[in-house]
């Protein structure tokens, strides 16, 4: 199902924005919030988990009613995990389109990565110390 | 130790009231804070010190060998970017500017992702803007557009806003009359007097029909724009124009959707149609604590407020092609300097990937996303708790923030000085 990805900041987001490694960071920020007819069409509950797909990549997360957005539109909390889905592309603007994501929405059974899980995607090398 | 009128170094609001205690090497209370100060000051889990990868593996390293091996990298390469800034005092941006020129690089700070276009519409229209203390003294309308204070900004409102008693708005709460504009029903619209829900992209009409009401062309605005009637787009209007005196504040929900400085750019100009029929400012919500500070620093040094490339021996500025998700979009550098700050958690992710292709460098107290794709990290004090330096409140106001107890790790300045002194040595033979 097609939706339109919004991102902002959060509180939880903030308050965790130092301990990256932490569940808390990880929660929040692979948090799909999304409103709950759009989540009933999918046959998903709170907690269930989707494969948000952008133009090149796609990635897990699980969902969260959020009755505050309008429908067709998802909003998840600015970090590594939207900007998984937001490509690079400019146009000359020197700003990627991080609000107005297009993306497709499924339900999967696949778990969702740990953010070094994701940097090591991305060619890192996860640092656990 | 209780130290009184401490910085909050979170947010671009800079609170300057904070009352902190600290035991030794670790500050156990924080009063007055918002939760996001709270975890500033006592949530964060430091790096103990500089690592090195060593093939899928990290080792510790010294600081000697960190800040030479860091030199290196960036004198071994043809076009490296140094990146971040927003997170340290401007002694250390100053530091990394004269770094970025004598290196041939590109100096690029946090605002290329944040309000980037808000500069961009500033340097094309002017910022008829103010200080938070004018607002709080003096405004009795408030107009948040595409941005949510109450979580990225959580005592904007209590300081200068709603909740905020000024010399001239003695009940602020009763007094104040507040809108807020957005794509979704944010907890700040939930207090809003009048709440603006727009469709996605919409911003630059719904601007544009603001415009044409107050300028006493409302028989062109058609029923409906982006989702908003046009009752309430009259009644917002209204409002606007019966302030006594109104201050718009907006934040990325108008820089990062299509038309990005154009949004702002539009907005300028409906502040200054406001003018016409009362007192009118607009203010970008600065987010980054200090972003505010690297764009003044980098603009009294180089002429230019960010995405600055020293590549031709004088400084050169062209968002879009000289800014760091251009540059690494593109494959472009060849190296990274990394200073207080994320990429790795908040640049796409074909940008990650080129940041992990080529020698990263981390000066950053914290374990962040950007640690994994990087090939050294060397840690610091945190400026505001073990660090003093100079920062620029969202309004420009400079605020010296405090050392809260001597640090055992060095500040953003120290390590880059020596960075920069390796640099200048190793080019003088």
């Amino acid at each position: 199902m097609q939706f339109v990805m919004i991102t902002g900041r959060t509180i939880p987001q903030g308050s965790a924005v130092e301990r990256k490694h932490s569940e808390e960071y990880r929660k929040e920020a692979s948090t799909c919030h999304m409103h709950p007819v759009d989540m009933m069409d999918l046959e998903l509950e709170d907690g269930s988990r989707v494969r948000v797909r952008g133009k090149d990549q796609a990635v897990v997360m699980q969902v969260s009613a959020a009755p505050w957005l309008n429908r067709g539109h998802i909003f998840v909390c600015l970090g590594p995990y939207a900007n998984h889905l937001v490509t690079g592309e400019t146009r000359s603007t020197g700003m990627p389109d991080f609000k107005n994501t297009p993306v497709i929405v499924e339900p999967t059974d696949d778990t969702v990565p740990t953010v070094a899980a994701l940097m090591r995607a991305c060619g890192g090398c996860p640092y656990e110390g | 130790m209780r130290v009184e009128d401490v910085v909050c170094p979170f947010c671009g609001c800079l609170c300057d009231d904070l009352v902190v205690t600290v035991e030794g090497e670790q500050v156990v209370s924080v009063e007055n804070g918002c939760t996001l100060a709270n975890e500033k000051f006592m949530g964060g889990k430091r790096l103990g010190h500089p690592i090195r990868r060593d093939g899928d593996s990290w080792k510790e390293t010294t600081y000697q060998e960190a800040i030479e091996a860091t030199a290196g990298i960036l004198m071994d390469a043809d076009r490296p970017l140094l990146y971040g800034w927003s997170g340290t005092h401007g002694e250390a941006q100053s530091i990394g500017v004269h770094l970025a020129e004598l290196l041939g690089g590109v100096v690029d700070n946090t605002s290329t992702v944040c309000h980037g276009p808000s500069i961009l519409a500033i340097q094309e229209v002017g910022h008829p803007g103010c200080t938070l203390g004018q607002v709080k003294n003096r405004a009795d309308l408030i107009l948040y557009w595409g941005a949510n204070p109450i979580e990225a900004h959580p005592r904007h409102m209590s300081r200068y806003t709603t909740y905020a008693d000024g010399f001239f708005v003695t009940n602020a709460f009763r007094d104040r009359k507040v809108i807020v504009v957005d794509v979704r029903r944010t907890e700040s619209a939930n207090i809003a007097d009048e709440f603006v829900l727009l469709e996605p992209g919409g911003d630059y009409a719904v601007l544009s029909a603001l415009r044409a009401i107050v300028r006493g062309r409302g028989d062109v605005v058609p029923p409906q724009v982006a989702g908003v009637s046009r009752e309430q787009l009259f009644r917002v209007a209204d409002l606007c124009k019966n302030a006594r005196f109104g201050a718009m504040f907006f934040g990325l929900g108008l820089t990062m959707t299509p038309g990005k400085s154009k949004n702002i750019r539009n907005a300028i100009e409906l502040t200054s149609e406001l003018n016409r029929h009362t007192k009118f400012t607009i203010s970008p919500m600065r987010g980054h604590w200090n972003v505010y500070g690297s764009n003044e620093v980098f603009t009294w040094l180089t002429g230019y407020p960010f995405a600055v490339d020293f590549a031709r021996g004088i400084a050169f500025y062209n968002p879009g092609e000289t800014s760091s998700i251009d540059i690494l979009h593109r494959g472009e550098a060849d190296a990274c300097l990394v200073v207080a700050s994320d990429p790795g958690a908040h640049f796409p992710r074909a940008c990650c990937d080129h940041l992990a292709r080529i020698p990263t460098v981390l000066v950053d107290p914290h374990v962040n996303a950007t640690t994994h794709l990087s090939r050294l990290q060397i840690p610091v004090a945190v400026t505001g708790i073990d660090a003093e330096g100079t920062a620029y409140r969202m309004d420009g106001v400079p605020i010296r923030t405090r050392m809260l107890y001597q640090s055992r790790f060095p500040s953003d300045a120290e390590v880059l000085s020596r960075i920069y002194d390796v640099v200048q040595r190793e080019k003088r033979k």
